[in-house]
Order: structure tokens, then sequence, then C-alpha cells
């Protein structure tokens, strides 16, 4: 499997190293590469109306300690690994709260509907609907796998370093939510 | 909608559409692909389903950039003393046999008790007086502690002949702490 096709842009260790080195512009450019990824996956995983919040505590955690970056794995998947704590903080934040108002970050069966309804707004495609409610109902583990693997195109080593978990795990999640789309799809 | 039992080929299928194949694996994928209609349907979904899930949320790259911190570069910490290995087992040898450069002294109003130097010339630096509590390194102060460090950083100048002659004369008999040898 290969990464994807290189280009001439430079990568994202040369734009740290840039940034490093006080260009500012470095920095624009390693947010656009990478805050629509970043706002999927955290977007993907329930924290819709935070996806804005998360985005940017993400990118502020990472610049602050890039400095303990090496690169072994991609920026990218460090970026989902930090905004997935974050996500998970401020879930078990709203629960210590007895909230979850505004954070649906687990959506269950229940919830799906509700969540996909205030989507409908937005997408105005029936199938592409249906998709996406697909993928709500699936367990929190396995949409973020699923997310990561079809939305971005993370292999499943980069997926099980984002999720922390294993590559055997992340293809058996991998398969399942697969399977459960299928069979909502299918009904 | 079914699925190919071959799941090495189902397992490729996300890389196939975001073009993370080398050419192998692609032909291997695209020829399956011909032959298998389910895995069509499945790469048709999954083309489907990438569409649904890249519609991101709009995000505000100058606010993110904006809040950013500043960079600093991480301080430089000063590096742990180095001691060779050889060192480290010499020191151990030397306090082993008894030491011919370090005089172990009983605290308080006790005597020192002085060990007995063992008969091997060892080149050190000038021997000094360090104070033990209680004749244990476990119970010595900090000042002490810091003392017999001193002394084993001081043994830098001794060679590894030198910690071989020292071992060759043997250990010393323990004292008591009235100094005589039990």
């Amino acid at each position: 499997m290969s990464s994807p096709v290189p280009t001439d842009e430079p990568t994202d260790l040369e734009l740290i190293a840039r940034w490093q080195g006080g260009d500012q512009r470095a920095a624009t450019q390693l947010v656009e590469r990478h805050a629509e990824s970043v706002a999927r996956f955290v977007g993907s995983v329930g924290a819709q109306v935070d996806v804005d919040d998360v985005v940017q505590d993400t990118f502020a955690r990472a610049f602050a300690s890039l400095d303990s970056f090496r690169g072994e794995s991609s920026l990218r998947t460090w970026l989902f690994t930090i905004a997935r704590r974050l996500v998970l903080d401020r879930r078990r934040s709203e629960r210590r709260r007895g909230g979850g108002t505004r954070m649906h970050m687990e959506v269950q069966d229940a919830d799906a509907v509700t969540e996909y309804d205030a989507l409908d707004a937005v997408v105005a495609d029936e199938t592409e609907r249906r998709m996406r409610e697909a993928v709500a109902r699936l367990t929190p583990t396995q949409r973020e796998v699923f997310t990561l693997r079809v939305g971005e195109g993370l292999s499943y080593k980069e997926i099980a370093e984002a999720v922390d978990t294993t590559e055997g795990a992340a293809r058996v999640h991998y398969h399942n939510a697969m399977r459960a789309v299928k069979e909502f799809l299918d009904d | 909608m079914t699925d190919c039992p071959d799941g090495d080929i189902r397992d490729l299928l996300p890389d196939l559409l975001h073009g993370r194949l080398d050419a192998g694996e692609r032909a291997a994928v695209e020829a399956h692909l011909r032959e298998c209609a389910d895995c069509r349907d499945e790469l048709e979904l999954l083309r489907r389903m990438r569409t649904a899930l890249r519609r991101a949320p709009a995000v505000n790259v100058e606010r993110i950039v904006a809040e950013l911190p500043p960079y600093r570069a991480p301080t430089q910490h000063r590096p742990a003393r180095s001691w060779g290995g050889w060192r480290i087992a010499a020191a151990v040898t030397l306090l082993a046999a008894g030491g011919t450069s370090v005089v172990v002294a009983r605290r308080g109003d006790r005597k020192p008790a002085s060990v007995a130097s063992a008969p091997a010339t060892v080149a050190t630096p000038a021997p000094r007086e360090l104070a033990l509590a209680g004749g244990t390194i476990g119970e010595l102060d900090d000042s002490e502690l810091s003392a017999l460090i001193d002394d084993v950083g001081s043994l830098d100048a001794v060679t590894p002949a030198d910690v071989d002659n020292a071992a060759a004369a043997g250990p010393i008999a323990p004292t008591t702490s009235n100094g005589t040898d039990e």
C-alpha cells in the first residue's frame, strides 16, 4: 500500500520546520491542509455543535507540542489522536455535569434520528442522508474507525494509532461497521 | 447486498478508493472487480459513503491560525553526568575491598572506625576522610552522600589496571564498631 501521491508541495515536516523558524505562513498552510479532515472526524464522532472549538483546540495543542512530533506517524494521524482525546475529555465533562444537551458524542439508536434530522437541512440528497444515518447508528468505536477508513483513507495501522487500539481490532471494527451499514441500507 | 468471500480484496477497497495502492495491488484489485459484482457494489457504496462523510463543517482557518501559540524553542537541559561503566565498577570494587582512599568514620560520639587499607596500591587522588553515619551508606545524610559521590567521581583518575590490582588484593575483613576484626 502506498501513501497518497507526493506532489511538489512541501511536506508537513518541512512546514513545521519553517514555522519553528518563524514563518507564520507555514502554520497557515498546515492548518489549511488538515483542518477539514479534523473537522470531518470530530463531526463524525458526534461533536457536531462544538466542532469548531475542538478543531481549534486540536491545532492549539498540536502546535504547542510540535517539538515532540517526530514524524513516526503522519501529522494528520497525530492530529486525529489529539482531536479524539479532546472529544473524549468533553464527553466526560458532559457526563460529570449530567448534561449532554449540546454534545451528542455517543449517538445511540434513539438519538440518531434526532441528530440527523438536524443535518437534513444541509444534506438534501436522500441517499446521502441515509448514508450518514447508517454511520450514526454505529457504535462510537465503529464510527471512528469507519470514518477514518472510508472518509479519510487511513490504513489500519494509522487508525490504530489514532484511536489507541490494535491494527487487528481496527480491522474487525471496520468489517463489523461495514456489515451494519449494509444491513441498515438494505432495510 | 452480499459480501464477497475474499476478505483480503475487500480490505483493499478503501485504499483503492483513496488512491493508496501501489501499481501491483491496484492491478490485482481491479482484475478482481471485473469478475466480482459484490465488490463492485461495495466499492460504489464506499464511494457514496466517502462523499457523505466528507461534507465537512466549515472551518475558519484564519481564526485557528490566529489562536495558535507562538513557537518556543525547547529549553536545553544540562545533560546528566555520564560515567563510564567501568568507573562505576571500579567504585564498587574499591568500596567492597575496603578502599584505600576512603576512611570510614563513625558519626556522633563513637570513636571513628578506620577501615584497614588493602595492601594493594592504587593510584588515586589524595585520600580524605568521609564520615559515614552508623557505618552504612543508607544512613548517610545529604552532605555525606554528596561527599561520597565526589569521591567516586574522583575515580576518573583510576585506570582499569588500578581496578584489577585492587580486586586482585582481595576484600578486607569487616570491622566491628570498635574497630576490631570479627
